[in-house]
């Protein structure tokens, strides 16, 4: 535990020593960079070596004022989120240093770094929290650090709508979570875990989803997702890697966690969990298709993977409640370490994004291109993280989703819903897996393929050593894991103990079906080498020459005639709807010697506008005619904190 | 993983690998049967490959290294494809439970290499065809995991060789041969489609509008095209395989005698690819979707059909 004190302490001081000499810009940077990555990198040592060597659980108590007791414990499903929330947001860290590089706004840089390194301390808090209100407060702290970390950008417009969408967003789903809370207490009386799993199904079952409700609209699932694809763009590059590769993974924490104190025995958990998967996963991964701003069609993207790791969990939860260990061992590992897969290369990408941004200065796709030419690392890193993202082998997001796969495909043996959903599971799976390949590659395609489309794309360059250098680490994470996931797989399946159906789950059960995949993998690599000497043999002494792209016997082609990222997706966007809209105007040929046309399409968000329709504007429309209560008034406002107080005191 | 290193299933492999390329030939010859012509040598494929092969190459000036990536990648995937699968019913050098799963996703792993190497070249035709072959290959992956799922409700098998050549096996003379027969159809779809064949898409049209996979390899030469080409042969083949195993139940028998039937099947199906191809036109690019999902729609049946008869 002191360890673990220690690497926050660094971070901490890193932080807030950023707030004191932020006047001297570099030493201000390279203190807080350092010591948060000396605390990281302590922290992720310690969490990992912890989960490895099976350390029994520790626990850290305080309590303050008498009030309540803040009790911290690392168990094994603490260390499992430990390490991606210390490794990540080292690896963002050192990607930060040259990404936020504008003296002039040492102030905002210091608060950005007091910030970051709130917002980790708090995400490890999160993590440890070892009862109901430890868990808020440090839920809340995270979500006031990111709040902040969000609006770095205050002086756009864009940037403070996002943050406000953000902060409704984040305050709704904590009321969420705290009624929750308040609901669990109302049973067992004790703001403790331990008496959780000793309270009456159905209020499980209630208890459950309104924490459902609150992870969700934090991880992100659909259709509480709204706020990803405002806030991740605004945010700095570094920022959203933190947010989308770590911070909304606390949601799936939360589930996990309380899904695990509150040992249900029903299916319905495991059947909510796999519909909230499929409707997330597919709808998702639709509108990533269909956005052209590369952040938010990686925020989209980040909505589809939340809805991989439901997936997994969902049928990990069905074969605990039917008693298919298979089933609860692989689905559980197998969302499991997506969580760990899924930070690993969205923060790449989003890291990656940030260089695209840092360098053109435009994030919409339609306007770049050619850039793997002009920007090698980051194309090489991209390449990577978007295979790795598709699922494909031999990379890491293949190893998630086979161990998913297997499990889902082993609850086809049960009957009724149950085996429907696992079917329904195993196709939903294909169908993102496919349809992610299709959006990555229009991302790889679009931005960094082709011949550039405007000027910025063809004047960019390469971004500094140290960004180069943390999207390098991410991408060899994703080679190393897909190819030797020995280690992550049985970390993933240590932390499935926790499930009393599979705590006599050991290594020889997973082992063997990874040592498989892992050498088809090898097998794999190694023809793909013996067909490359191949075909340089082939190639020696033969004529090889340059020349223009076939354009089919048309000869002026220009590069605004490349297929566009909304061309690539149109067909596929147009199949999904009604779920997705598409708004075009097209101003038509009127004349027979026609004059400028103008087109536009942009993809609508159904479930933006639902929420618009059926929450928000009732909600307005319902506090508009409770205006009259704010006034100014200050003695009248401690009039209504008496009228409260006394109102309470009334009822308990 | 299970290593069968046996004479008779290297000897299946290789037949099947050297053939493939004659059996793509069987389609020309159907083709041309219809059409009246005499149509082109039997061998001419394999004359193909060894011209494109002794060839150089043109690279446009748009391309990276990706470009040249494709045709390896989507060659090795699809013909790793052909090392776990038991042609014959013989078992296979390569095998796990659940290799079924890796396999797919290697394919489209090939897909990948070959939709980005299209867009490499900043050719809007190019770009065209990689938009349609990811949307139709994501209809078709959704047939393909069915059946996979399909086939484990029936005989708890999640890798070639299980299905196949196991004690479990699955073929339209087991149990479930209603099932089977509706996976049957379903497969041909796919493998119209996932090999690109008409009524999905024309192999063999010159106008690059109207095609898929044709139009993503317009830029490719030389070595690489030959490289592509294999690749082709052995998704076709593969396809093509797995609908014969399905048709015949090739687990019992001599090994000769079942290379012999197999082969003769294998024939049957390449000639059904060219009937169809003569006698059907290439459908509406907006009726594809439907005609994958039909597949779909079937296999999903023969799955729910599950749940009254395996209890």
């Amino acid at each position: 535990m002191n360890i673990f004190f220690l690497a926050l302490l660094l971070i901490g001081v890193g932080g807030t020593q950023a707030l004191t000499t932020f006047k001297r810009y570099s030493l201000m940077k390279t203190g807080a960079v350092l010591a948060i990555i000396t605390g990281c990198s302590i922290g992720a040592v310690d969490a990992a070596t912890r989960l490895l060597q099976h350390a029994e659980p520790v626990i850290y108590t305080h309590s303050w004022l008498q009030i309540f007791t803040f009790s911290l414990k690392i168990d094994a499903v603490s260390a499992f989120f430990l390490v991606p929330v210390f490794a990540i947001s080292a690896i963002a860290a050192l990607y930060s240093f040259q990404y936020l590089h504008d003296a002039k706004r040492a102030a905002g840089t210091a608060i950005n770094y007091f910030f970051y390194a709130l917002l980790i301390i708090s995400m490890a808090l999160v993590v440890c929290a070892n009862n109901l209100i430890s868990f808020a407060l440090a839920w809340e702290l995270m979500s006031v650090a990111s709040f902040f970390l969000v609006i770095y950008d205050v002086h756009k417009k864009a940037t403070r709508g996002a943050g406000y969408i953000y902060f409704i967003f984040t305050q709704a789903g904590a009321l969420f979570i705290f009624a929750g809370f308040g609901f669990l207490y109302s049973h067992t009386g004790t703001f403790g875990f331990e008496a959780l799993a000793s309270i009456p199904d159905s209020a499980k079952l209630i208890a459950f989803i309104l924490i459902l409700i609150g992870c969700g609209s934090k991880a992100g699932i659909m259709p509480l997702h709204v706020w990803l694809p405002y806030a991740h763009p605004a945010a700095p590059s570094h920022v959203s890697a933190v947010m989308s590769g770590v911070m909304i993974k606390m949601g799936i924490y939360g589930i996990v966690r309380f899904y695990l104190l509150l040992e249900p025995t029903s299916v319905v958990f495991g059947q909510i969990v796999i519909i909230l998967g499929i409707s997330s996963g597919i709808l998702g991964v639709v509108y990533a298709i269909g956005k052209q701003d590369i952040k938010k069609m990686l925020a989209y993207s980040s909505v589809e993977n939340i809805g991989i790791i439901l997936l997994g969990l969902g049928v990990g939860m069905l074969g605990a409640a039917s008693g298919n260990k298979t089933m609860a061992a692989f689905g559980f590992a197998g969302g499991l370490l997506h969580v760990f897969n899924h930070s690993i290369f969205k923060s790449l990408l989003f890291m990656g994004a940030g260089s695209v941004l840092h360098q053109t200065k435009t994030g919409a796709s339609n306007q770049l291109g050619g850039l793997m030419k002009t920007m090698p690392v980051t194309g090489r890193s991209l390449l990577i993280g978007s295979i790795s993202i598709s699922g494909l082998p031999p990379f890491n997001g293949f190893i998630s989703e086979f161990l998913i796969y297997y499990g889902a495909i082993h609850g086809l043996s049960l009957h009724g819903a149950s085996f429907v959903l696992s079917a329904l599971a195993i196709i939903a799976l294909a169908v993102i897996g496919a349809l992610a390949a299709a959006a990555f590659t229009k991302f790889i395609g679009v931005v960094f393929l082709g011949e550039p489309r405007t000027a910025n794309a063809a004047n960019a360059c390469e971004a500094g050593v140290l960004m180069g250098t943390a999207l390098s680490l991410l991408a060899a994470a994703c080679l190393i894991i897909g190819i030797w996931p020995y280690y992550f797989v049985q970390a993933a399946f240590l932390v499935t103990q926790a499930i009393p159906l599979v705590a006599d789950y050991t290594t020889t059960d997973f082992m063997p079906i990874m040592t498989n995949i892992s050498r088809t993998a090898a097998l794999f690599i190694f023809l793909f080498i013996i067909v490359t000497v191949l075909r340089k043999i082939f190639y020696i002494g033969k004529e090889v020459t340059k020349s223009g792209t076939w354009g089919c016997g048309f000869t002026q082609p220009t590069v605004r005639m490349q297929y566009t990222g909304t061309s690539y997706a149109d067909s596929m966007v147009d199949f999904f709807r009604p779920f997705i809209r598409v708004q075009k105007k097209y101003s038509g040929i009127e004349k027979i010697f026609p004059g400028k046309t103008t087109y536009s399409s942009h993809t609508l968000d159904t479930s933006e506008i639902g929420l618009n329709f059926f929450v928000v504007r009732p909600v307005l429309y319902l506090l508009s005619k409770l205006r009259w209560i704010q006034h100014g008034n200050i003695q009248l406002y401690i009039g209504y904190i008496v009228l409260a107080i006394v109102v309470m005191l009334i009822f308990i | 993983m299970n290593f069968t290193f046996s004479f008779t299933s290297l000897f299946s492999l290789l037949v099947a690998f050297s053939l493939a390329p004659l059996f793509m030939g069987v389609i020309l010859k159907v083709k041309a049967f219809f059409g009246g012509k005499q149509g082109p040598p039997w061998l001419i494929k394999y004359y193909t490959l060894i011209k494109l092969l002794r060839k150089g190459s043109v690279y446009s000036t748009s391309t990276t290294f990706i470009f040249k990536l494709g045709p390896i990648i989507s060659f090795v995937t699809a013909f790793m494809l052909l090392l776990f699968f038991p042609f014959a019913g013989l078992p296979p050098i390569l095998s796990f439970h659940g290799d079924v799963v890796v396999l797919f996703y290697l394919l489209g792993l090939g897909r990948f290499f070959t939709v980005l190497a299209a867009l490499d070249t900043a050719s809007p035709f190019e770009g065209m065809g990689a938009a349609r072959e990811v949307f139709f290959s994501a209809l078709a992956e959704a047939t393909i995991f069915v059946i996979l799922a399909l086939f484990f409700r029936l005989s708890g098998s999640l890798s070639f060789a299980e299905y196949f050549s196991g004690t479990q096996v699955v073929n339209l003379w087991s149990q479930s041969a209603a099932l089977i027969f509706l996976v049957l159809i379903a497969l041909f779809i796919v493998l119209l489609t996932e090999n690109s064949r008409v009524p999905v898409d024309d192999p063999a049209t010159h106008l690059e509008l109207t095609m898929i996979h044709e139009v993503m390899i317009l830029d490719h030469s030389g070595p690489d095209l030959a490289l592509i080409e294999m690749g082709a042969f052995c998704k076709m083949l593969f396809y093509s395989a797995f609908i014969s195993c399905l048709l015949y139940p090739f687990h019992t028998g001599s090994a000769l005698y079942n290379v012999l039937v197999f082969n003769i099947i294998m024939t049957l199906i390449y000639a059904g690819v060219g009937l169809v191809e003569s006698i059907t036109a290439r459908y509406k690019m907006d009726m594809v979707p439907n005609f994958i999902l039909t597949s779909f729609a079937l296999v999903f049946f023969a799955t729910i059909l599950t749940m009254e008869f395996v209890q």
